[in-house]
Order: structure tokens, then sequence, then C-alpha cells
């Protein structure tokens, strides 16, 4: 299937790739339930990927997809978003300007604020319609930021009004003569918010990436990512690449020569998966299609794919020898310290299959883990891309694996369920619960923490580093209490409810 | 893809009889060898009864709320003729949103490509009534249809609502949207009514592209669940609606309308108004010297 970029909204992800948001069992049961993703669906066809799925009677909380929109083209250092919506959209904006500011710090790059702008839709705005205001909105953004594109996030509110953006955008683009992007992002089109990340990109390849590229730039490598720390700089250096990180903080101009690379990679497959299939679909700029760069059997196989796209095989093979030869030590250091640990990861969906590896890799037991989604496939359909695939295969199976978008009253039994000595965690709103039962988190907010070689090395420090305040914990254990009815903290199945309502 | 798609959207007031024309169009276009589109965007849902013997299809909507993932061939049923028949659909009355259903339906037919990899010659969206919110606009919109035609009788409210299609067709047209390809006049069969809607047409400067009488050939059609097309293929209604059909397939410039302002529009109609009852007490006046 290819990836439609004619039309202005995105297809989202339950309708591409059939994802889901409620399951539990093994991680090797889903993988096997997503045989798509492992080149052997048979004769089901393109548009049958499915997984049964569990589905509560009810939310406590998530996220949307506009979210995603603000925290990728809202990173964009030289480009401004706006947010076509009411005001209470921009709750984020606080939260996601300190993330902004950390990022570009742990870069190296000048600190600065996001430069957001919401249309602030009022009761008039949705009966007359908002399109004027989000003219003038357009008009301030070049007014007082002189920007090289300006982003406009559309919301439930303008989505149902049907306001055309289309047109406000296009007669922009015309008068300012910068792109002018509508990211059709409304939260309730898609059950799952990483539709968002593909709303951001979608816009970015249709309005930003240049067409017809005059040169290719053979050493430039485009990376997926969001915030976190160079690793990529030193380690594509080894294999004489160049990195071109992309969305977050990136320029305009970063953005736009992603047609001119060699070849596209990103930390996590549910975060790049549209971006490099589409880079790849319309500009030939190969996406490398192996394990995610994590652990040795990860990052082995995708350095080697690397530089078997790019010739660079000596190079990658001595990388890897070095590597191996410096970290091997550091990680039998580090084994018998965690020997008897049990990790939990809760994290993103691809992200938590290259954790998990890293995990068992220094010794860690791991039997349960919550991701957020599950895509059964990802856009380029290519089973070396199966990332759960290659977790069960490399590493052996996970007893407890669990699809489920947060839920707080859920997380309580997911982890009594595994009781482990420490979560691994991205997302906010999952340590204060585990705290509450005596277990220390650990938060990457730097998504490159536990990448590659050295990454084995650091995840294991910071382990140790949590433990280190485990005491703490188990005091606020024993002092608070959960607001949960007891029949629900006796229930040892976390999807009950679910059961309940889907029979 | 060597041949272009033509995408034409009908609108006009509910009740004019567009889904009757709509249907009676495509059924002669594909009488004429085309392939044809029949996109229903209204709630009802029954824009294609008479191109399926009289029966409802699934709607878009029918099966987005039923299923995770929708493909759209899953709502497309073949008509008379082989015209492919689509209904959007949309909520009860009273509830939910129409436009969004407009929106959500023509969005999901976009992104996977089904106007393209069907070979489509001609694709009609028979749009209800006002356009009265921006859903409603979606089949005019972005470049997805180019030409507008407006069915409307000589009755007021249904040239308030052609004009008020003007108005909205002026709006997108300086952003790529769809133009006026001209009027429908339909249930025209006295030269008085047609003197009202062509003296509207005038001074709209919008042409108008056929006359259609109101005829009991279509109301028997429509009872036995079937165009005129279909169940009276001979008759001179049919005709009718085969020139309106090979005019609009046919038909290549539309333009950016005219409509009248509402003060012109009040004024236009208080005058024929006048007209209307002098004609009336000339009449009445005539009928008692006779007795």
């Amino acid at each position: 299937m290819t990836l439609n970029l004619k039309t202005s909204s995105v297809e989202t992800r339950e309708q591409r790739l059939g994802t889901i948001i409620g399951w539990d069992g093994t991680a090797t049961q889903l993988a096997d339930e997503s045989a798509f993703s492992r080149g052997d669906c048979g004769g089901c066809g393109g548009k049958a990927r499915r997984i049964c799925e569990l589905e509560g009677p009810f939310t406590q909380g998530s996220v949307c997809s506009e979210q995603m929109v603000e925290c990728q083209a809202g990173n964009i250092r030289d480009a401004v978003l706006i947010q076509h919506s009411p005001i209470g959209c921009g709750a984020g904006q606080v939260i996601y300007n300190s993330i902004y500011r950390n990022g570009l710090a742990m870069r190296g790059l000048p600190v600065q604020n996001i430069r957001f702008i919401s249309t602030n839709l009022r009761e008039r705005d949705m009966v007359y319609g908002g399109a004027d205001k989000l003219a003038f909105a357009i008009k301030a953004a070049v007014e007082r930021h002189a920007p090289k594109a300006v982003f406009i996030a559309t919301s439930c509110a303008s989505g149902i009004i049907g306001d055309d953006v289309e047109s406000v955008a296009r007669a922009a683009e015309a008068e300012f003569g910068i792109p002018i992007i509508p990211l059709h992002c409304e939260g309730f089109k898609s059950k799952h918010w990483s539709t968002g990340f593909d709303a951001t990109q979608h816009g970015i390849l249709r309005q930003i990436v240049r067409k017809n590229p005059e040169k290719r730039q053979d050493d430039l490598i485009n990376v997926i990512n969001l915030w976190g720390t160079d690793v990529f700089t030193p380690m594509l250096g080894e294999l004489g690449l160049r990195v071109n990180y992309v969305v977050d903080m990136a320029t305009v101009e970063q953005l736009a020569q992603m047609s001119e690379a060699r070849a596209t990679v990103s930390f996590c497959y549910t975060l790049g998966t549209y971006l490099a299939t589409a880079l790849e679909q319309e500009f030939g700029v190969q996406q490398i299609k192996a394990p995610q760069p994590y652990a040795f059997a990860g990052t082995d196989a995708w350095l080697r794919e690397l530089a078997r796209v790019t010739g660079r095989e000596q190079q990658a093979e001595d990388y890897i020898a070095r590597e191996h030869a410096r970290v091997k030590p550091l990680i039998a250091e580090l084994r018998p310290k965690l020997k008897g640990l049990k990790g939990y990861v809760a994290t993103g969906s691809a992200y938590s299959h290259g954790l998990i590896g890293v995990l068992r890799e220094i010794g860690v037991e791991v039997d349960g883990s919550l991701v957020f989604h599950h895509d059964p496939v990802y856009d380029s359909e290519d089973p070396r891309q199966d990332s759960l695939g290659h977790l069960v295969e490399t590493y052996g199976d996970v007893k407890h694996f669990t699809v489920g978008n947060r839920q707080q009253y859920q997380f309580y039994n997911l982890l009594q369920r595994v009781k482990p000595d420490f979560i691994i965690i991205r997302h906010n709103g999952l340590a204060p619960l585990a705290a509450r039962l005596g277990i220390p988190a650990i938060p990457l907010g730097d998504e490159h923490h536990a990448l590659g070689y050295q990454g084995m090395v650091n995840l294991g420090e910071s382990i140790l580093a949590a433990l280190q305040h485990r005491k703490f914990h188990q005091d606020i254990a024993k002092r608070v209490s959960l607001p949960y009815k007891q029949s629900w903290l006796a229930e040892p199945d976390p999807f009950a409810l679910s059961r309940g309502a889907t029979a | 893809m060597a041949k272009k798609l033509k995408q034409i959207a009908i609108y006009g007031k509910g009740g004019i009889g567009k889904s009757t024309t709509t249907s009676n169009i495509s059924a002669a276009l594909a009488e004429a060898g085309y392939k044809v589109m029949q996109f229903g965007a209204d709630p009802k849902a029954d824009s294609t009864n008479t191109l399926r013997g009289g029966e409802y299809i699934p709607s878009v909507l029918d099966l987005l709320a039923e299923r995770r993932r929708v493909d759209a061939y899953e709502a497309i049923f073949e008509g008379f003729g082989g015209i492919y028949c689509v209904e959007a659909g949309g909520p009860q009355p009273g509830v939910g949103c129409a436009g969004r259903g407009i929106i959500t339906a023509v969005e999901l037919l976009k992104q996977q490509r089904v106007f393209e990899e069907l070979d489509l010659d001609i694709v009609i969206y028979d749009v209800l009534g006002d356009v009265v919110c921006g859903g409603f606009a979606v089949p005019v919109r972005e470049g997805i249809a180019e030409h507008v035609f407006t069915v409307s009788s000589s009755d007021f409210m249904a040239i308030y609502a052609a004009n008020n299609l003007f108005r909205g067709i002026e709006r997108f047209s300086n952003s790529g949207g769809a133009l006026l390809g001209g009027i429908i006049a339909n249930s025209i069969n006295t030269d008085f009514q047609r003197e009202i809607i062509d003296d509207f047409a005038a001074r709209t400067d919008t042409p108008i592209v056929q006359y259609v009488p109101r005829s009991l050939t279509v109301t028997q059609a429509e009872l036995s669940g079937r165009t005129t097309i279909e169940a009276a293929p001979q008759s001179a209604q049919a005709d009718v609606y085969r020139q309106l059909a090979r005019r609009i397939a046919e038909h290549t410039d539309s333009k950016v309308p005219t409509p009248l302002n509402p003060t012109q529009l009040r004024e236009w109609s208080a005058r024929w108004a006048d007209h209307l009852v002098a004609a009336e007490q000339a009449e009445a006046e005539r009928s008692r010297q006779v007795a």
C-alpha cells in the first residue's frame, strides 16, 4: 500500500496499520497475531490487518493527536505553530516549552521559547466560522517572528464546523511567500495520538521537503528523533556519515533537505514510520530496514544494514568490533549488580521493544510491559522492521505484554501482577502511581539514553541510581493509599472491566 | 490514467427534485456509455434509491460507525447501467453533525484513491439543500467538484436557496473551489414560471442549462423505484433528461457567480410578488366579468 500524499489530511493509524489500543497476552502471541508484519499474511489482503481488541467501558485519561503536532511542528526552530482552536488546546504550551528549552540546551543549540499562537476560537467563531481569525493569526505570526514556515494545527472545534483552513493557508502562502501548512490533527479522528506524528510529517512532506532536489548529499542521514542528546553524530561519524536530525529542533531548511539524503533512520518506528516510508516512496531516500538500534543484536544489525545501504561495510565492522570490546567489560561489571532485579517497561510501542532487549542484555528480568498502542505493521510493510518479532526471537517471550492507552486504574493491576523493582517510563502520569506502590521510576526524558552500545551501560547505571531511592518510595507506599475500591484493588485481571464490557 | 475525471456537484433546496434530477442525469450518462459515480451527500442517504430499484444502501458513515477500519469499496454499490452508487449518510435528524459526516465520508474516499482506481469519467455529488455549514461546502471546496449546478423551481424559496449557494461558490472561487455551471430549472410548466426563473438567471448572469417540466411520468417511475430513463425510456421526459445529461457531459467552462445581495433579492422578489398579485387580480376581475 502506498502512502497517499495528495490529500490534505493524513490517513489515521488504525486505517493504515490496523492500530489497536487494548490487548493483553504474551509478546509472542501478539507478534504472531501481527503476522502481517512478519511477511506471512497469506491471503488476507492489504486491508485485513485486524487484531482482536479489548475495549474498555471508559477512559480515565489520554493524549490528543494535536499534542503530537505541538511537540513536533511546534519545535521547529524557525517556524511558528498556530493552534486553530479554543484556548484550552493551548494548555500544553507550558510543558512543551520546558521540554523544548531543555532539548535545545542538551543539543547545544540557542535556547528559545516555543512560538505558538492560538486563534482562541470562541462561541462567536463556532457560529460564524474562524477563517478570518486564522488569517489574522498567520499575519501576526509572520510579523512577529518572520518565520520560514507557519504550521496550522487544526482542532476538534475547527474540524466540526468545517472551517476552510486549506483556502486560508493557500491565500496566506501566496501573500507571504513561505510555506503555510495545515496539519489536520483533530483529536476525535483517531483513537491513538500517534496519528498526530503522522499528521505533522504528512504536512512537512507535502509542503516543505524539496520536491525536485538538484543535488544528493550522499553522506547525509536523516535521523527521526525527538529532543534527545546527540548520540548519532559520533556514532554515524564512525562511518563517515553526517546527521540530519528531524523533526524536532530542526530548521525549515533541514526539513527541506531530507529529500537529498542518502537514507533515513529513527530511534523508534512508532515515531518514524510514516516519514521514513514516504521519503523512500517519493524521493528514493532509503529507509533502513532492520531491527531498531538497541542492545547488541539490534545495534549490530542496524549498523550493518546502514553500512550496506551506504557502502561502508568495513568501517561499520571495525566500529562494531571496537564497541563490543569497549562495552562488554562494562556490562560484565554491571550484570552482577543488576542480578535478580526485575524491570517493567511502560513506554511507546516500538520503543518498548528496544528497551526490553537492553534490559535482558544486561541481565535484568522483564516479564511485563505496557505499550500505549500497537501497530501490527509499520508503513514499510517490511518484515525486517518487525521490532516485536525481533524482540521475541532474540530475547525470548514477555509473559505479560499489555497494550493499553495509559489508564491509571489498570496500571495499578499491571504492576501488581508483575511486582517489578523499578519501571522505565517516558510519559507523565505513570511514576506517581508506581511511587505509591513503592516502585521507583526511571524517566527517560532523553530518548537516546538507552540507544546503541553505550545505551546498555547508561541504562544499567540509571537503574542502579534509581534503586538508591527505593527506600524513599517504600516509605511513600506505607503512608498513602490509592483511590480505588477494595474490589478493584483485589482484581487480578487489569482488563476485567473490558472483558465485561466486550462480552 | 489519461482521461480526466469530471466532478460535478448538484445543489438546491430540499424537496426541489435534486435526487430525481441527479439520478436521471446519472442514468442518462451511463446509458450514453460513461462510467459514473453518484455520491449522495445527504444524511437521509436516499439519493441513489431510484438507481437501485428503490433500495437503500449502507452508507459510508454506517460502515465507519460499525468498524474500526473501513474499506471504502464496501460502501460502493452497483446501480442501473453499472453506476457506482455511494451514500455518505449521517446522523438521525436532531443529533450529531451531518456536515462533519460529509467531510469524513469524502475524505475517506479520497484517501483510499477510490476515484482514481475506478477510472471514472464523471462523479456527481448530490448535496443536501442549503449550504448551512462548512461541511456542506466540502464538495465545492479544495478542488473536489469543479462544476456546480443548482436545481431550482420558480418558487421564491428555491431561488433564495440557489442565491445562497451562489454566495458560497463566490466565496470559495478565489481559492480553487468549484465554479457555477448553471441552473437546472425544474418543474417549469408555464410561461410565467419560466419568466421568473429566466429573470433570476439574467440578474445573476447565470445560464439555464435545461428546463425540466413537471411530469407524472417522473412520479410514476419514482414510485416504482426507478429513474425515468429506466422506467419510461421512450418518454418525452426521458429525452429531456438525456439532453440535460449531454449538456452536462459537454460542459467545460463554469464561472464565478454574481449573486444578489439580501436587499436586491428582497426587492426582486417583492417586484415579482406585486406582478403576481396584479396578474391574479386581473384574472379574478376577468372571471367576475364573465360571470
